[in-house]
Formats: C-alpha cells, sequence, structure tokens
C-alpha cells in the first residue's frame, strides 16, 4: 500500500466538473512527482501548477482552517495532513459528497453552515454577564475536550448516511457536536433549552450510530460519543 | 404520535425492547437447551401461568422494536408523503396483524 519514499512519479485521478461548460463530471488523470513527506495538498498544488483550471479549496496547510476537505480514495480526509505515501495510487480525489458541486473539488457548504448556525454556538446567559471572565473548575474545562476543537471541514457530516438522506432536516454530525460542547459548558445557561431544540424526530435522532463521522475526524474527534451524550442528556432530563 | 414520543421517546423505548427481547432470547435458548421440552404438550405448558405474560410482552416488544425500526428506516429513505405515509401505513398495520396473530397463537397455547 505505502508508496516508497524516493522522487516518483504517482499517478492521480481527479474528479473535474464545471457546471457552466461541462455538461457531466469526469476523472482526469494527472501525474505528480511525489517527494518524501509530501501531503496530499502539495500534490493537488502540483496538479494546479500545471493545469490552472483545476480548483479546489485550501489555506493554511496546517490543518487548523479546515478548507481542503476532500474525499480521497472513498474517505474524506483533509488534503494538507494526509501524507500521500499513504494512499493507494492512482489515488481518486473527489469532492466531499453529498454536497453541491461548485467547480472541481469546491462545494457548496452552505446547508452545513445553516446546520451549524441553527444550535446557536454561543454560550448564552440568563444572569447578567459578570464584569470579570466566568470562571470554570477544571473539571468543568474537561468536559469540553473532544468538542471544541471541531474545525468545521466537514469531513464527518459530508460522509454521515443520515447526512446524506436528510441534510435539510438532520444536524449532522458536526453540528451535533457543537451542540453538546455548548450543552455541557458549565457557564452556558440554556441547557434545556438547547436540548428541547433537538427533539423531534429528526435533528438527533436520525444519527443511527454508524460512526462513520469518527472513522474521518482529521482531529480525532468523538462526534457519536457527543451524540450519546446530548440523548443520555435528554433522557436524564426527561424522567 | 407526539413530537415527543417521535424522537427521544422511540429511541428510549426502541433500546428498552432490545433489553427485553435480547433476555427473553437468552433465557429461551438456555431453557430449551436444558430443558428440551419432549411433547407438544410440554412446549404449551411453557406458555401458561407467567410464561403466557412474558409471551405477550415478547411479542409486543419485538412487534414495538420493529416499529420502531422500520419507521427509521421510511423517514431515511422515503421522503415523497404520499409514499411514505402508505409504507408507515402498510407496515404499522402488518406489525399490528403480527401482534395480533401472536398474541391468538399465545393465548390458545396458555389455554390448553
Amino acid at each position: 500500500m505505502a508508496q516508497s519514499l524516493g522522487r516518483e512519479p504517482m499517478k492521480f485521478e481527479i474528479y473535474r466538473y464545471h457546471p457552466e461548460t461541462d455538461s457531466k463530471p469526469r476523472m482526469q488523470a494527472y501525474e505528480v512527482e511525489v517527494e518524501r513527506g509530501m501531503m496530499l495538498r502539495d500534490a493537488l498544488l502540483a496538479i494546479q501548477a500545471e493545469d490552472e483550471t483545476f480548483a479546489f479549496r485550501h489555506s493554511c496547510g496546517e490543518g487548523v482552517c479546515g478548507s481542503d476537505g476532500v474525499n480521497v480514495n472513498g474517505v474524506n480526509c483533509l488534503a494538507c495532513t494526509t501524507p500521500v505515501s499513504e494512499l493507494k495510487p492512482p489515488v481518486q480525489v473527489r469532492p466531499m459528497p453529498g454536497r453541491p458541486v461548485i467547480r472541481d473539488l469546491v462545494v457548496d457548504m452552505s446547508q452545513f453552515y445553516n446546520q451549524y448556525q441553527s444550535v446557536d454556538p454561543w454560550l448564552k446567559r440568563t444572569e447578567p454577564n459578570p464584569e470579570h471572565e466566568i470562571r470554570q473548575s477544571p473539571a468543568h474545562r474537561d468536559q469540553l475536550d473532544g468538542l471544541y476543537e471541531c474545525i468545521m471541514c466537514g469531513c464527518c457530516s459530508t460522509s454521515c448516511p443520515s447526512f446524506w438522506w436528510n441534510p435539510d432536516k438532520f444536524l449532522g454530525p458536526q453540528a451535533l457536536l457543537t451542540a453538546a460542547r455548548f450543552v455541557l459548558d458549565s457557564r452556558d445557561q440554556a441547557t434545556a433549552q438547547r436540548l428541547d431544540a433537538l427533539e423531534g424526530p429528526y435533528k438527533l435522532f436520525r444519527c443511527h450510530t454508524i460512526m462513520s463521522c469518527v472513522e474521518v475526524c482529521p482531529k480525532g474527534l468523538n462526534p457519536t460519543r457527543a451524540i450519546g451524550q446530548l440523548k443520555a442528556m435528554m433522557l436524564k432530563d426527561a424522567v | 404520535m407526539s413530537r415527543q414520543a417521535s424522537g427521544l421517546q422511540a429511541w428510549a423505548v426502541q433500546r428498552l425492547t432490545a433489553i427485553y427481547l435480547g433476555g427473553f432470547f437468552i433465557y429461551l435458548i438456555v431453557a430449551v437447551l436444558l430443558d428440551p421440552p419432549a411433547s407438544v404438550e410440554l412446549w404449551r405448558a411453557r406458555f401458561g401461568g407467567v410464561a403466557s405474560v412474558a409471551w405477550l410482552l415478547f411479542v409486543l416488544a419485538l412487534c414495538w422494536h420493529a416499529w420502531i425500526g422500520i419507521r427509521d428506516v421510511v423517514l431515511d429513505y422515503i421522503h415523497p408523503p404520499v409514499w411514505r405515509l402508505s409504507a408507515l401505513v402498510a407496515f404499522g398495520g402488518g406489525l399490528v396483524a403480527c401482534a395480533l396473530w401472536g398474541f391468538k397463537i399465545i393465548l390458545l397455547a396458555a389455554g390448553g
């Protein structure tokens, strides 16, 4: 599976689609001289240097901004943190599934961001804000670990079959992870309101614990566990 | 079905029925392995008294569990309202019929 580490050509097949000029998508073959330590983003940049009509999103190159989520050999990942040496050639690179393609690997993430926005991703207080910062105990702070680190790349939600089936109604793993991040935050005072907002058959309960989100998260987060915590809190609240 | 029944309650019921079904299956397998009934009469005796209540609960739990599961599948895959309603009515009706049939079998067996 692993490529040798010398400088050698590697085959890539890239999804190409320009809705304004192409009648249907196609896979275009490229060859890239891969080097030791090369990441997929570097390979895509090399391809772009060769063919400037090819479009893909990227920014920080450090796995922080979450811009370059793509589907590689059937698995979502961040191009900038995926070593090409770990990929089996020919490397098939496609846009993240289930999202409308704007061009090539660039997809429309509006619905994903709308779902994120719908969980009110900010601290809500019923009491007036104090003049100093709202303190947390170390134990309370620890509860946020594994929740706050999300970079919103969309790898999880776009690999979730439940999100493919009902992207307008099911919030998806990313938005639910964010919901858990605020529900479990000791400084937030809208827990019941947030849990009530998740009721119904769709927003939360379309999750069937398939765990594709956990498998692909480039930050190693576990949205399924966060979703389980939300369900457990709802149950505790109800009985 | 209320909004609550369609979300949290359905999820909780699915888990509770799964626990009952799992426990009952294990009991059934162990009971049959340890003391296999040698005749139809001995089989029927297994449906009498308290056992009949356990069997009735088993059928109820099985159908309720199946209903929540199939409803999830329908909500995931079938989106046009007419098709969805038709599928829910068909599966729901089928499960109610299965439950009534199961009750009849158990009560007849329990009644000797």
